[in-house]
């Protein structure tokens, strides 16, 4: 029994890691050409710089840092996810509730150049920390964070679930394949899982994953990526 | 939408000049904004800006702050030869429908004006209560506007509503924080604000269009700062917005009303004489201070509003008057200091909404023109206005609120007075008086709870019910007008339909 557990979660975790080394790109930036992040100019990194404080501090904080926790954090996360995402908003093929209810309207705008110079200014803040909710403590909340770390350290193989760490690493904190969890907030982290799940948010590894998620694992995946240091 | 609040400054007119004959006072709908044009020209949908219209989040503050700007539409644009922006003009015209139809219910129907012990209909039904056809958005680059033509049905015409036009820039000070700068040309000193808790976009959002009495009808007090000028005056106010969290502004307005009656020397409108009522006799001065934080999911504002209004009654009526009349635009005026103190909190989650607004008005009066003229007994009152209201909304489809209106201000037989003092039975001359409006107490004193429910099936459309209910009104409780009536008969309970299109 013991071993076809095994094989089950190798054959998971391997057909994850096989199928996200395609990227993200394939899914939810536009077909054609999946821009690469280029070297920014200081011009344009100066009006990176006056677009970030005008208009996405609103939302997201000047830095990156945002407040309310409906809107993720950018600080600290990797260029190329915020290149990939904003071109996915302007292209109108990242299809979440708050994508399309915001982030549609806001990138519908921006050139190449500046959604360049934009995923530059924010991948270049100090990363953010979430702080847990004050409303979040608990004995109910603590079980939760530790389910969540079991599922994202070392997988379920009962649902057929891979370590997350595999492909998000230990840390949560984003390389040149995968976007930065560590320290988003637990809120919008654990939306992304819903929309992953039912499928309004498409991108083809993770809606694989998310679908065999409960309610009560996407939760406690949250609350736990949030507090990876 | 027509006036809201205003009708205790209208009966104080009433008061100071000739009696013409009671009117009750003007009708109202109520303001609100939730703009499908917004939507159409950001691309993004009710709930960037707003909790439920028309109630904004900060997003919507800072589009309302920066000129209703962002777009996402391809523009018509032209350049000079060296690449400098000469136009950029949206493709489509921003425009939108406000409809909204009503079922009002009086407790007890208002005494028939004309035949003894008869009443009139206790029930109303406006179908439409308003439409209002809404313009604005982005204009040019740093220039955008909302505004509002309404038709209602209390007055069966259409007239100027809500309108509001800016020119909005921002500045990024050395140590990266941001400085949000304009000018706003409006026509309701605190329509131009960002928060919820003045009076052009308050609790409650919507009221009868014709009650009769009570909010949203006649014989309720309230400050000027409660939007008693709306429509009447324009102002020109600066403001300042320091990293979305200190805001200032500091403006003047100047009485500009609209449909003025042609002066009878030239023949055409204005310039206003004695034949007016209620003018604006100083470039009113406006001031206001918010601070507002965010942390986590909630917002919290606190803040003041600082203004002097001085009116010279006017007359209001048409014909010779004599030459010491208190009716001339000139000499003594009835100044009215308002110190307004606010305060917002928001939560906005996922699932779940809360706003809690509290605001708190004073008002000092000096009737240096009121009551040289006899029109009121004291040279000095005072009025306070306070209302308290808590929302409630589950994933922006159900909501609840509840709230508190109390006024209270100082006894004036002149501004508040007695059955004998008010509408009469055969109208003209004489007669049983009527009451309703007038106060055995001479006081304003009125004291009401709104319970309201919501529920939108769609974002852009709303079903509210609300009951108010009457503790005390205009210094009484039993009895309170002089003539019999009570004030929990003035109980209102009010069906409101709202399409935003």
């Amino acid at each position: 029994m013991k071993t076809i557990r095994s094989l089950m979660y190798l054959v998971a975790a391997s057909g994850a890691l096989s199928l996200s080394s395609q990227s993200w790109a394939e899914s939810e930036a536009p077909a054609a050409d999946a821009p690469a992040v280029v070297a920014i100019t200081p011009e344009a990194a100066h009006a990176a710089e006056y677009t970030a404080i005008t208009r996405c501090q609103i939302c997201h904080g000047a830095q990156g840092h945002s407040k309310s926790p409906i809107y993720p954090a950018l600080a600290g996360q990797k260029a190329w996810y915020i290149v990939e995402q904003l071109h996915a908003f302007k292209a109108q093929t990242r299809g979440d509730p708050y994508a399309r209810g915001m982030m549609w309207g806001m990138a519908a705008q921006l050139s190449d150049s500046e959604i360049d110079g934009l995923a530059d200014y924010f991948s270049k803040q100090t990363p953010f920390v979430s702080k847990p909710s004050p409303f979040s403590g608990g004995a109910k909340a603590s079980a939760a964070v530790a389910r969540g770390k079991t599922i994202y350290s070392e997988g379920d193989s009962t649902i057929g679930i891979a370590p997350c760490s595999a492909c998000h690493q230990g840390d949560a904190a984003g390389n040149e394949q995968f976007p930065r969890l560590a320290g988003q907030h637990a809120s919008y982290l654990n939306k992304q899982l819903i929309a992953l799940h039912n499928g309004s948010r498409e991108q083809v590894v993770m809606n694989g994953i998310a679908s065999v998620l409960k309610p009560d694992d996407m939760n406690a995946l949250a609350l736990y990526m949030e507090q990876i240091r | 939408m027509e006036q809201v609040k205003k009708v205790r400054p209208t009966l104080k007119l009433l008061r100071a000049a000739p009696l013409a004959g009671l009117v009750l006072a003007m009708m109202a709908g109520n303001s609100a904004q939730a703009l499908p044009i917004f939507a159409r020209q950001t691309g993004m949908a009710c709930l960037s800006c707003h909790t439920v219209y028309p109630e904004l989040t900060h997003f919507g503050r800072m589009f309302k702050l920066n000129g209703y700007q962002l777009d996402n539409l391809k523009d018509i644009q032209v350049t000079t030869d060296d690449g400098e922006l000469m136009l950029s003009l949206p493709p489509i015209p921003g425009w939108a429908l406000f409809v909204q139809s009503d079922y009002t219910v009086l407790k007890k129907p208002l005494p028939d004006s004309q035949i003894p012990n008869a009443t009139s209909q206790s029930s109303q039904v406006g179908f439409p209560q308003q439409v209002s056809l809404l313009w604005g958005g982005k204009i040019a680059p740093h220039f955008g506007a909302f505004a509002q033509l309404t038709y209602g049905y209390g007055s069966g015409t259409i007239n100027i509503d809500n309108t509001d036009m800016r020119f909005a820039n921002n500045f990024i000070l050395p140590d990266k924080k941001k400085l949000t700068y304009g000018l706003s040309l409006n026509n309701s000193p605190g329509l131009q604000d960002l928060y919820n808790t003045t009076a052009s976009f308050g609790f409650p959002y919507v009221l009868p269009g014709n009650a009769g009495v009570g909010l949203g009808g006649a014989g309720f007090s309230a400050p000027q700062l409660q939007a008693a000028l709306a429509y009447k005056v324009v102002g020109l106010t600066g403001y300042v917005m320091w990293n979305e969290e200190l805001y200032g502004e500091l403006g003047f307005y100047h009485h500009s009303p609209q449909g003025q009656l042609g002066n009878p020397i030239t023949k055409v409108s204005g310039p206003l004489d004695s034949q007016s009522q209620g003018v604006l006799a100083n470039n009113a001065p406006y001031l206001r201070i918010a601070y507002e934080k965010d942390i986590d999911a909630f917002a919290l504002e606190v803040g003041t509003q600082i203004a002097n209004f001085k009116l010279f009654p006017g007359a209001g009526t048409v014909g010779a008057l004599p030459a010491d009349s208190p009716g001339a635009l000139g000499g003594p005026t009835n100044d009215y200091k308002d110190v307004s103190f606010d305060t917002q909190l928001q939560y906005v989650g996922e699932n779940h909404i809360g706003e809690f607004h509290v605001t708190h008005i004073h008002e000092s009066i000096t009737n240096g023109a009121g009551f040289a003229a006899g029109g009121t007994a004291n040279p000095t009152d005072s009025l306070n206005f306070l209302e308290v209201d808590a929302t409630y909304y589950y994933k922006r489809k159900i909501g609840a609120s509840l709230a508190l209106v109390n006024t209270s201000g100082s006894a004036d037989a002149g501004l508040y007075p007695g059955a004998a003092g008010g509408p009469t039975l055969g109208a003209v001359v004489g007669g049983t008086p009527l009451g309703v409006v007038t106060s055995a107490a001479n006081k304003p004193d009125t004291n009401s709870y709104i319970a309201e429910v919501n529920y939108l099936p769609w974002l852009n459309v709303k079903f509210t019910a609300q009951y108010t209910h009457y503790t005390k009104f205009n210094g009484g409780s039993t009895n309170y007008d002089g003539a019999g009536r009570n004030a929990s008969d003035n109980d209102t309970m009010y069906l409101n339909m709202w399409f935003a299109f």
